[in-house]
């Protein structure tokens, strides 16, 4: 069983069940194949200007189209209610934001070799941060679009009482939250 | 040397201007599934507030669905926006009116 984040003299330490470390380096993995999909969408034209590729700048002709994954819309949200902004701020920052979210979901991913987590706080902070975005997919796949879907879904905790796919799936999200909620909590103490 | 005697026209239209001038405003959105105590924590980590500071403006996010966190030069703005997103924070900006 997995065991509450703290934080001490040696760092950020938690544990986690090898079954439960092995479930969140796949759902690490998920989140990379989505983003990863999104992505080959970047890929410029071969004819266009080799500037470009070199200089990883897209051409205004080049626009992004917007992301039909809701979850992936949910990683990369529009930057602005105004559309011309937030295109323009999509073609210019997205492919970043990108390889900033892989970056941290492969550290994440890393960081769960062992049983007993020790963590920096740096490297709890960027853990946090890799299991927020496998909650935002989660939750767009569980369809969690207000606090009362929340609520629902945080009532499911006990493994014996799940039936369906979709209730394992909430299981799922809940375990993934009651981990970042200790390790917010344990990040919280560090700071003080 | 020269010396300027009149101040040149460069720029006829003194309203463009100020338009472009105008500060942009960071808005943090209330979703059901980032955590309080995470956003929280961002708000500390992220911009520096104060615990009892990024709690305030955590839970004006939570209760009336958005807050507008700071306001500033495009660019800057652009830059909260980006590292929002990289929390996983839904975050826009908008210019003033």
């Amino acid at each position: 069983m997995a065991k509450a984040f703290k934080n001490g003299a040696r760092g950020i330490t938690g544990s986690l069940a090898s079954a439960e470390r092995k479930l969140l380096r796949e759902l690490f993995s998920d989140v990379i194949t989505v983003l990863d999909e999104r992505a080959q969408i970047h890929e410029l034209p071969e004819d266009l200007d080799p500037l470009y590729a070199l200089t990883g700048m897209r051409p205004e002709s080049a626009t992004l189209p917007e992301p039909s994954d809701a979850a992936v819309k949910r990683l990369l949200p529009d930057a602005s209610e105004d559309q011309e902004v937030a295109d323009e701020f999509r073609r210019l920052t997205e492919a970043d934001l990108i390889a900033e979210k892989i970056s941290l979901l492969r550290r994440a991913q890393l960081l769960l070799e062992t049983e007993k987590l020790v963590l920096s706080v740096s490297e709890a902070q960027g853990f946090a941060r890799a299991l927020n975005d496998v909650r935002l997919v989660l939750a767009e796949r569980l369809n969690i679009q207000s606090e009362a879907d929340s609520e629902r879904i945080s009532q499911l905790v006990d493994a014996a009482k799940v039936t369906t796919s979709e209730e394992y799936l909430g299981l799922v999200y809940n375990l993934v939250s009651w981990v970042q909620d200790t390790l917010m909590q344990a990040l919280m103490s560090a700071e003080r | 040397m020269e010396i300027m005697t009149a101040m040149p026209d460069v720029i006829s239209n003194p309203e463009t201007v100020k338009a472009q001038d105008k500060a942009w405003r960071l808005i943090v959105w209330n979703d059901p599934v980032n955590l309080m105590n995470y956003v929280s924590y961002v708000f500390q980590s992220y911009f520096g507030f104060t615990r009892e500071r990024a709690d305030q403006l955590m839970l004006q996010v939570h209760h009336d669905g958005f807050c507008v966190v700071r306001s500033g030069s495009r660019e800057a703005i652009e830059s909260d926006v980006h590292a929002m997103h990289g929390f996983g924070l839904q975050a826009t900006m908008t210019q003033e009116a």
